[in-house]
């Protein structure tokens, strides 16, 4: 944890990451008041800082004035009925919304004291440090094996075949799959169990070893043994990343997550300690939500 | 009378009995339509169509048959010196006898026997057409009167239509298979008999293609030979150089127009290159012929390559241009069945687009690639004009593409343009070739659908 | 803390983040994605080369096939050379030697050429065709006789070619088409203004002929014509009759799947295979007339067939099922519904298919050329049943003919022919975009 903070830091003035990015103003308080959010929106160790983020589908204005930070070593949980913007707030944070045709994204989402948003900056890189999970699992069409070095390959994160290997292990062994097939690695991934597959497709983020893993109801296509066994993998990954969490479970969302968001019609309604959230929630839109009343 | 007025009658009739019909089916009814079965109009369908169909049917059958019957009955009237001349020097005489009746000229002065068959074949046309008038129409009101007197109220009549009806739309649908089936025997009947003339295993592997030389009997070699592997070696050639050019060209640009182009681009670009896949073949025979070759001839000298004015290279690369959007419309559909998800599951860990496409949705495509690969290699086989009037006639068994080669299909049409003996060799050599374009073409076309259909359900 | 994060961590103080790795590779993947990217341009480029290649070739080479060098004469209709008992008669009147007389004028025009080889040469500058002109002017109009008229008739393709440039005045006499007395006389009748460059008629009005400046397309267009009437008549209602028991009545059993897979197969066999199946069926066993349209129709239906009933198909797939059941629930026959309720809202697709359908048919050759389409015509056909040729055949005549006047005129009937696909196409165009789906 120290070495993050510390590769943090360092990293700050260093010349050729996101090189060309401008730097962010400091935020200021008055604008991390502003929405009528209510809550902890700040955390102590932020790794992502959002501050008026605002999404846009053509005239669709899809999530509204959303402020809030991602800290490290931290799951944040994101709750909110169907249609209120989580995904499409969560696909802001490694901007996948730019492969949506007519989605505008405005606001400011700093990472290590950039605007990931801001003229310049590269996603390529930001991808390989804020990665997805995707709420159905889509492994490639192609060997288990490849499946995982697809990352670690494209990006030339290995110098050779040895290394290659070890990061398939390794990420494998990490995402609790190894044990299930390395006696077929080269078998297609798409012959996997639905669990499996999306175990895989952690395994895969997992291999390009990001700062950040941002999942979209990873669970919601899966029984509760394979749910149970993603929890768990998710509550072991918190040691050294940063996981934002889509979910439709509030119960899921109170196992896994140290914080907790909850979003109603595009707006972040409130954000806090999950515990808190869950037992006294200080919106009347959140209470109403997690006692079941609506959504 | 001619067939058309024929026609014209007999549909004018039919018309009319459909009015008898529906003025009977009033007067069956006694002002109490509702004691018919059917609207009025009904009956009068029913009467029309008994009207006509029957009568037009037959009018068909003796039209297609006429010809050869009334060929049969004159030849059989010849004298016997020319009955026994051969198959194919009495099809020269009678295709004589046939143009002495149309007046039109003729190969040979016409002797007094020709001039007799011409008139008893004149004299049996007009037999033949004036009882083909009066059997027709008789039919036509017989049928209508029939079925006019026998109009109750209680009887089904929309039924009756409808199940006509329905049968027409069945045998419509029926044709497809027997094109198929008229195609299968019509190229198996003649290569059979070629084969008795030429063993099979002569045809399929030998090495020397000059079907020319057999034309006629006294020239040195004068059998013929028919070995057609320059034949099936050049399409090869011609085939692959196409490929080269279609496949990585109507590729790339298929990724570029679905992955890359912006709306606009693309709204002008895709329209922009189908024209290409709706220019006549013969526009791009003209194209290769005439402007390709020489070109690449005269550049090819500057080079000091000798290449051919029938170059199979020629030939091929405007193939290929031809083929180009085919391959192009048939991988863009294929990659757009590639789901989002893949796309977005490379792009969420950063891969770039050019990674994404090329380890991503390239290989999750490429079954339908190839799917639609071999409908392109199917195409450029069966091409015709293009080689006809690029490609050259000499079949060289050589694998320079700056050479003049031959094709199948080049071949097909040489043996069979303005030849009027149907039983040489020679012109059966044309089936047999026929046959092995059909059956290949066949093959991939059976394979690639096969493939893309698999492919499809894959990702449904 | 877990093997990656202690990877990270090693090397002391300056540590070496993955991103770090990620963003030293970036230059080269951007290269390659540049590349990458430059390939499909590429690939674009070459096919919209070829295409731009194409079109200028062809209009570059043929718009000059539209003027025509025509030589102005006049001649003097002697009465007593034309018509010897004045009587009028057109059958006298038909067979004066009007070739003679256009000779005569020439020679007056040019009194100073002497000897056969020489006056040989000149006749040759004027063609064939000005006799035949010269005597339809006199057959339609005889009161000209016995006045003087001035006639504009096509010079020789030579003399043609030579005022458009093609052909050049250089280089040593005996490689040249045109001698230098010819040049001397085209020059002089040039200076006089009795030799220009005028709209092509005959073109536009003649069929075939051996004489390019006398060749037009009028009878290969009246052939297509009668091809695709035949095409249409047959094609339409059988590919729509085929397409609505497919898609309306079929049972899902081995014989329809059979017919399908027929019909996928059938649009993707050569077309030179139906014209060997036209050949052995139509012409050998049924005994049709070759090279009449009749049977280009019968064999181009069975190969547009496919493409009509796989548009008609789909149009009727696109016809949503609640009309259908609207139909039915007030009491339709299954066959009422489909003619009354179904057909018409389909219709627009099949036609636009059928369009589509007959541009394929518009522009095919192999499989005429099989059953005979190929033979030289120069009459206009007056039925389906003459013997008659259509236009892209009539462009693969001219483009193997040897002269270089043919080149020009292939090229500009293939301007016409394509202008006919594009017309069709846009016609289809339009017409999918008028009836896109209402409701
Ligand atoms: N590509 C798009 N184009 C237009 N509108 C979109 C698009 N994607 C999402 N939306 C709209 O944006 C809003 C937020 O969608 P989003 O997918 O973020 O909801 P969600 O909270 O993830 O819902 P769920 O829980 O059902 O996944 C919805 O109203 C949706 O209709
Ligand atoms: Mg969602």
């Amino acid at each position: 944890m120290e070495s993050q903070a510390i590769s943090m830091k360092g990293n700050l003035d260093e010349q050729h990451d996101l090189s060309r990015a401008r730097a962010a103003p400091a935020p200021t308080v008055s604008r991390e008041t502003r929405g009528q959010t209510v809550g902890e929106l700040r955390s102590q160790s932020a790794r992502m800082r959002c501050t008026g983020v605002n999404v846009f589908y053509g005239e669709k204005h899809a999530v509204k004035n959303v402020n809030i930070d991602l800290g490290n070593n931290e799951v944040l949980a994101m709750i909110g009925p169907s249609g209120c913007g989580k995904t499409t707030f969560l696909r802001c944070l490694n901007r996948m919304n730019d492969t949506v045709s007519g989605c505008r994204v405005t606001g400011e989402i700093v990472m290590d004291g950039k605007d990931i948003n801001a003229r310049g900056v590269d996603v390529v890189p930001l991808r390989a440090q804020v990665s997805m999970v995707f709420q159905k699992p889509n492994p490639f069409p192609k060997s288990i094996w490849e499946n995982v070095a697809f990352g670690p390959r494209i990006h030339g994160l290995a110098q050779n075949k040895v290394e290659l290997d070890e990061i398939v292990v390794n990420s494998l062994q990490r995402a609790g799959l190894w044990n299930e097939v390395k006696d077929r690695l080269h078998e297609p991934g798409t012959g996997l169990s639905g669990g499996q597959q999306q175990r895989l497709c952690i395994a895969r983020s997992i291999a390009v070893h990001p700062e950040v893993i941002l999942m979209d109801e990873p669970c919601s296509a899966l029984d509760p043994i394979a749910t149970a066994r993603i929890e768990e993998l998710i509550d072991e990954l918190r040691e050294n990343y940063t996981i934002c969490i889509v979910t439709h479970s509030m119960q899921q969302a109170a196992r896994v997550s140290q914080r907790t968001a909850y979003f109603h019609l595009g707006d972040l309604i409130e954000v806090g300690d999950t515990k808190q959230i869950f037992t006294r929630p200080q919106h009347q839109l959140t209470e109403d939500y997690i006692t079941g009343r609506f959504g | 009378m001619s067939v058309p007025l024929l026609v014209a009658t007999l549909l004018v009739m039919s018309s009319v009995a459909y009015f008898f019909g529906r003025r009977r089916a009033f007067a069956v009814a006694q002002g109490r339509l509702r004691s018919l079965h059917s609207l009025p109009a009904y009956y009068g369908l029913y009467v029309s169509i008994w009207c006509g169909l029957p009568a037009l049917l037959l009018l068909g059958l003796w039209v297609s048959f006429e010809g050869t019957i009334i060929t049969k009955l004159v030849v059989g009237g010849l004298p016997e010196e020319i009955r026994n001349l051969g198959p194919d020097r009495l099809n020269l005489v009678v295709n004589d006898i046939q143009n002495l009746v149309r007046g039109s000229i003729v190969s040979s002065k016409p002797d007094a026997a020709m001039r007799a068959a011409a008139e008893r074949y004149a004299s049996l046309q007009s037999i033949s057409h004036a009882a083909m008038f009066v059997v027709a129409i008789a039919i036509a009101i017989l049928a209508a009167a029939l079925t006019l007197t026998r109009i109750r109220p209680q009887q089904r009549a929309r039924n009756a239509v409808e199940r006509i009806l329905l049968w027409t739309l069945i045998a419509s649908s029926t044709l497809a298979i027997l094109t198929t089936v008229g195609i299968v025997l019509s190229v198996l009947f003649e290569s059979i008999r070629f084969f008795h003339a030429v063993p099979i295993t002569e045809f399929l592997f030998g090495l020397d293609w000059s079907p020319q030389i057999a034309i006629r009997a006294d020239q040195v070699g004068s059998s013929g030979a028919f070995g057609a592997v320059p034949v099936f070696a050049g399409t090869l050639m011609i085939t692959l150089i196409a490929m080269l050019v279609a496949v990585p060209v109507g590729l790339m640009s298929a990724i570029y127009l679905s992955e890359y182009a912006s709306a606009r681009l693309r709204a002008t670009a895709k329209p922009a290159l189908e024209i290409l896949a709706g220019i006549p073949t013969v526009v791009y025979g003209f194209f290769a012929a005439l402007i390709v070759a020489p070109f690449l001839r005269d550049n090819g000298a500057l080079l000091g390559l000798n290449i051919a004015s029938e170059s199979a290279l020629a030939a091929g690369l405007v193939m290929g241009i031809m083929i180009i959007p085919f391959v192009s419309s048939l991988s863009d559909d294929v990659m757009n069945a590639v789901p989002q998800a893949l796309r977005d599951g490379a792009y969420g860990m950063g891969a770039t687009q050019a990674e994404t496409i090329r380890r991503v949705i390239f290989p999750a495509a490429l079954p339908g690639i190839v799917g639609a690969v071999l409908l392109a290699v199917s195409r450029a086989i069966g091409e015709t004009m293009i080689v006809v009037m690029a490609a050259g006639l000499a079949a060289n068994l050589s694998a320079n593409p700056f050479q003049a080669v031959t094709t199948v299909t080049v071949q097909i049409v040489t043996l069979l343009i303005g030849d009027q003996e149907f039983d040489s060799p020679k012109t059966l050599a044309a089936f047999a070739l026929g046959l092995v374009l059909f059956a290949v073409t066949l093959c991939l076309n059976v394979i690639a659908l096969y493939i893309v259909r698999r492919y499809r359900e894959q990702y449904e | 803390m877990s093997n990656a994060a202690a990877t990270s961590a090693a090397g002391g103080g300056a540590a070496r983040r993955h991103v770090d790795i990620v963003m030293a590779g970036m230059a080269r993947r951007r290269a390659a994605e540049r590349r990458f990217r430059l390939y499909g341009r590429i690939a674009i480029g070459v096919g919209l080369f070829f295409l731009v290649v194409l079109f200028g070739s062809i209009v570059s080479n043929g718009y000059s096939a539209f003027w025509q060098t025509e030589l102005r004469l006049d001649v003097k209709l002697d009465a007593s050379q034309i018509d010897p008992q004045g009587g009028r008669d057109p059958a006298i009147l038909g067979r004066a030697d009007y070739g003679g007389i256009i000779k005569h004028r020439l020679r007056e025009m040019f009194p100073e050429v002497h000897g056969r080889r020489d006056r040989i040469a000149l006749y040759g500058l004027v063609s064939n065709g000005a006799a035949f002109e010269l005597r339809a002017r006199v057959l339609a109009n005889p009161s000209l006789i016995g006045q003087t008229v001035s006639l504009w008739v096509p010079a020789d393709d030579d003399v043609d070619m030579l005022m458009k440039g093609k052909i050049k005045r250089a280089g040593p006499e005996k490689d040249r088409r045109l001698k230098d007395n010819q040049l001397r006389w085209i020059d002089q009748l040039k200076a006089d203004g009795r030799l220009e460059k005028r709209f092509n008629v005959n073109f536009f009005t003649r069929g075939d002929s051996r004489d390019p400046e006398l060749a037009g397309i009028w009878g290969a267009a009246v052939g297509s014509f009668y091809t695709l009437i035949v095409t249409l008549l047959l094609s339409f209602p059988l590919g729509v009759a085929a397409a609505v028991y497919l898609e309306e009545f079929a049972p899902r059993n081995r014989w329809t799947d059979l017919i399908e897979v027929n019909i996928n197969n059938l649009a993707a066999v050569p077309s030179i295979v139906f014209g060997l199946l036209g050949l052995a069926v139509f012409i050998n066993f049924f005994g049709l007339p070759r090279s009449a349209p009749v049977v280009g129709g019968l064999v181009l239906t069975l190969m547009t067939l496919p493409t009509i009933i796989i548009a008609s198909r789909a149009a009727l797939k696109s016809v949503p099922p609640s009309i259908r059941e609207a139909a039915l629930g007030v009491g339709a026959s299954p066959m009422q519904a489909m003619i009354y309720h179904v057909l018409p809202l389909a219709m627009p697709g099949m036609l636009t298919g059928t369009i589509i359908g007959m541009a394929q048919a518009l522009g095919e050759t192999a499989p005429l050329l099989m059953i005979g389409m190929v033979a030289f015509i120069a009459d206009i056909p007056r039925g389906a049943f003459d013997p008659a040729t259509v236009l892209p055949v009539q462009i693969y005549l001219w483009a193997d003919s040897p002269e270089r006047a043919y080149v020009e005129r292939t090229s500009a009937a293939i301007m016409v022919l394509l202008a006919f696909l594009i017309a069709m196409n846009l016609f289809a165009v339009m017409m999918r975009k008028r009836f896109e789906r209402r409701w």
